[in-house]
């Protein structure tokens, strides 16, 4: 279990991270999300020890995780890089062997993760003739490959096409079943949304939401309605509550509420007629509450 | 396996087997190589000179310049002096020398191209200088011990003396004198070290500076401690250059051995008395050369860590190039005036002493004292510049910045402070 007590981390006049607290129990994923330069990835140099916090402490199962638990680790950073002259099979392997594992650990297995990624190439294959995607994977092995117990994932998806997301998805999902602890940032708020049990979101070093996806949701309210109805929108702008209409479709439309009770009263409106294909009433997706938070001013 | 063996192991590895290594190996012999080639064909062409023709009614002239002992090559088809010109004509021989022996006196007339006279000329003056000699000898009525003694030469000798505070010391006169022999081995020595060093500084500031780069030094920094990848890669780098100098070594001895057999070697070795080069001075040049080598790599690793793209590397490192190619003008002025009082004083300065110092032992103009203080100077700035680059190096790791290096060190500066209130908050 990671657990990060009052982090705090200023250089210079900036506060990069102000006194942020989070808890990832063996077996859970935690998202991480906030725009660019909210803190996300000095808070995983803080977590992996790469800096040392002004305030606060990192503990990996109840001890401050120091060098001797880097073998528990892996990282991915946000920038990919890769040796572009060694093969993928030494290359592995070397990683493997800074994280104490020995060359006879790893080499059985390297085909067998090569083949659940996919990666098209041969193992002797040097990274530079490898396409992007298929380098990316291999970093990918080379963070999971010795089964780390500590997973740390800055921006995993990005530049993934969604059939590789979906194997990052999968193998990350492998991970937490073995009992990892895993943080991942990412922009893509549908990953997120699949992925996490937790969630937290920085800005400007604080956190500004904490939570499970489904609680965060739900405290925002279920104010969205889609709807799919033979109604005019000008009829369904005259309904009591509708702050806001958007047409998506010929007959979809997505509704704003100025309250979730107005929800019941809708409902029967629009089912006046009898039967209609989709009435669902939501709260706001991440995306939006990304939106709306990211645009917050400070309260 | 130890992680320090591993990125140690890793970055030899790589190193080594790198198709750049195996060039950086080959191309200084293949050079040599090239040049003992050309010595060889220039040696050789010599025999390939032309021959002369002798027109000569006198058979014993015919008979003594045709024997083998006199070093003259005869072409002895030729024999008329319309022959002769005809293959002059046709640049087939370098000339033809006309001989005629009336009343014992020799009269003889050589036709060349060449203005400056020709060796053959000199040659042919002298055999029949001394044959008339013999001839007016007999005509004389001399003994052969007679005109031996009329034709001797003068006793004279040359003796080189060098004056060491006003005493006269005799050099053995056959023999290049010792300063010499040190001088130019010091030469070589500071040319060795200023490759070594561009190479070496190079080779490590774009090994950290690729890392760095492709931000695989975060991986391998939430792997391993930042001083463990430090002396990780310092050492594999500095054991590929051990490599590369034990390999020279080795055919250096193997070249040695067998090129001892050639004459033209030979000669060499007689006047060079490599006796001259005595442990001490080859025992403190090493030491300096290794030091010089450490320092260095440590530079360039430390403004290598600076560099965000791998691009940026021959940028960062030059101001460790400038301050080389500084020591290195510093050790050549040094080779030319080793007492003069500025070859004094950057002898003692740690960056110029590996460049300098071997000069001044070679000059034999500093006292083991100083020798001594140099050393443990160049070796506790050594130390210490280890000791910073390595302080900084975390810091200067996660510092990614596109704006110049003076900000970069600002930036890891800022960082360096910061991390070490935290750490003695802990």
């Amino acid at each position: 279990m990671l657990e990060v007590k009052n982090l705090t981390k200023t250089f210079g006049d900036l506060t990069a991270v102000d006194a942020v607290d989070f808890t990832i129990p063996g077996g859970t994923i935690l998202g991480l999300i906030g725009q660019n330069g909210s803190g996300k990835t000095t808070t995983f140099r803080l977590i992996l020890d790469l800096l040392h916090p002004d305030e606060g402490k990192v503990l990996w199962n109840d001890k401050p995780l120091s060098r001797s638990e880097y073998n528990q680790v892996g990282y991915l950073p946000e920038e990919r890089g890769l040796y572009p002259k060694v093969t993928i099979e030494k290359q592995l392997i070397y990683f493997a062997q800074l994280r104490g594992k020995s060359k006879k650990d790893i080499e059985p297995h390297i085909d067998e993760w090569m083949e659940k990624f996919k990666v098209k190439g041969k193992k002797t294959d040097k990274v530079k003739t490898l396409s992007k995607g298929n380098q990316q994977k291999i970093q990918l092995i080379s963070t999971l490959i010795h089964n780390p117990k500590l997973i740390i994932l800055d921006e995993p998806f990005s530049g993934l096409d969604p059939v590789n997301a979906d194997l990052l998805e999968k193998g990350i999902m492998e991970a937490k079943e073995r009992g990892a602890s895993i943080i991942f940032s990412s922009h893509n708020m549908n990953n997120v949304e699949e992925l996490c049990d937790h969630l937290v979101m920085l800005r400007d070093g604080k956190i500004v939401l904490n939570g499970t996806v489904h609680n965060i949701r739900e405290q925002f309210g279920r104010t969205k309605l889609y709807l799919e109805t033979p109604l005019e929108k000008t009829v369904l702008e005259a309904m009591p509550g509708v702050k806001e209409v958007k047409q998506t479709g010929s007959q979809t439309y997505t509704l704003s509420l100025t309250s979730p009770e107005y929800g019941k009263d809708i409902f029967q409106r629009v089912t006046q007629n009898g039967y209609i294909t989709t009435f669902d009433q939501q709260p706001p997706t991440l995306e939006e509450i990304f939106k709306m938070k990211a645009g917050d001013k400070d309260e | 396996m130890n992680k320090f063996w591993v990125i140690l192991k890793e970055s030899y590895r790589k190193n080594v087997q790198s198709v750049g290594f195996i060039v950086m190996i080959l191309a200084p012999l293949i050079i040599i190589g090239i040049g003992l080639g050309v010595g060889y064909f220039v040696s050789n062409a010599e025999d390939d000179s032309l021959s002369i023709a002798i027109i000569s009614k006198n058979e014993q002239v015919q008979a003594l310049l045709s024997s083998k002992e006199t070093g003259l090559k005869i072409d002895k088809d030729i024999q008329s002096i319309a022959k002769a010109k005809k293959a002059l004509g046709n640049e087939e021989i370098e000339g033809y020398a006309t001989i005629e022996v009336t009343d014992n006196v020799v009269e003889a007339e050589y036709v060349s191209t060449d203005i400056q006279g020709t060796p053959n000329a000199e040659l042919l003056r002298s055999l029949l200088t001394s044959y008339q000699t013999q001839l007016k000898g007999k005509e004389l009525a001399l003994s052969q011990q007679e005109i031996e003694a009329l034709t001797s030469p003068i006793q004279f000798s040359e003796s080189i003396v060098t004056i060491k505070e006003g005493v006269i010391k005799t050099e053995d006169d056959s023999e290049i004198p010792g300063s010499l022999v040190r001088n130019g081995a010091a030469y070589l020595i500071s040319i060795a070290i200023f490759i070594f060093i561009t190479t070496y500084s190079s080779i490590i500031a774009q090994e950290i500076a690729s890392e760095k780069g492709t931000r695989i030094m975060e991986v391998i920094l939430s792997s391993v401690s930042s001083t463990t990848h430090f002396f990780g890669k310092l050492v594999g780098i500095l054991l590929v250059c051990l490599t590369q100098i034990s390999l020279y070594a080795i055919i250096g001895v193997i070249a040695f051995v067998q090129l001892k057999k050639i004459n033209f070697v030979k000669d060499v070795l007689s006047i060079i008395d490599l006796g001259q080069l005595t442990a001490s001075f080859i025992g403190i040049s090493v030491a300096l050369f290794l030091l010089g080598i450490f320092l260095y790599v440590v530079l360039a690793a430390f403004f290598g860590s600076l560099v965000t793209k791998i691009e940026d590397v021959n940028k960062a490192v030059s101001p460790v190039a400038f301050i080389a190619v500084a020591g290195f003008y510093g050790g050549m002025f040094a080779f030319v005036n080793p007492d003069h009082l500025i070859v004094e004083i950057l002898s003692f300065v740690p960056l110029f002493t590996p460049f300098i110092m071997p000069f001044r032992i070679a000059a034999d103009n500093i006292s083991s004292t100083g020798i001594a203080i140099s050393l443990v100077a160049t070796l506790s700035f050594t130390v210490l510049t280890t000791w910073i680059s390595l302080l900084l190096y975390r810091s200067n790791v996660l510092v990614y910045s596109d704006t110049n290096l003076f900000k970069t060190m600002k930036r890891s500066w800022s960082i360096f402070k910061s991390e070490r209130n935290s750490t003695y908050k802990d």
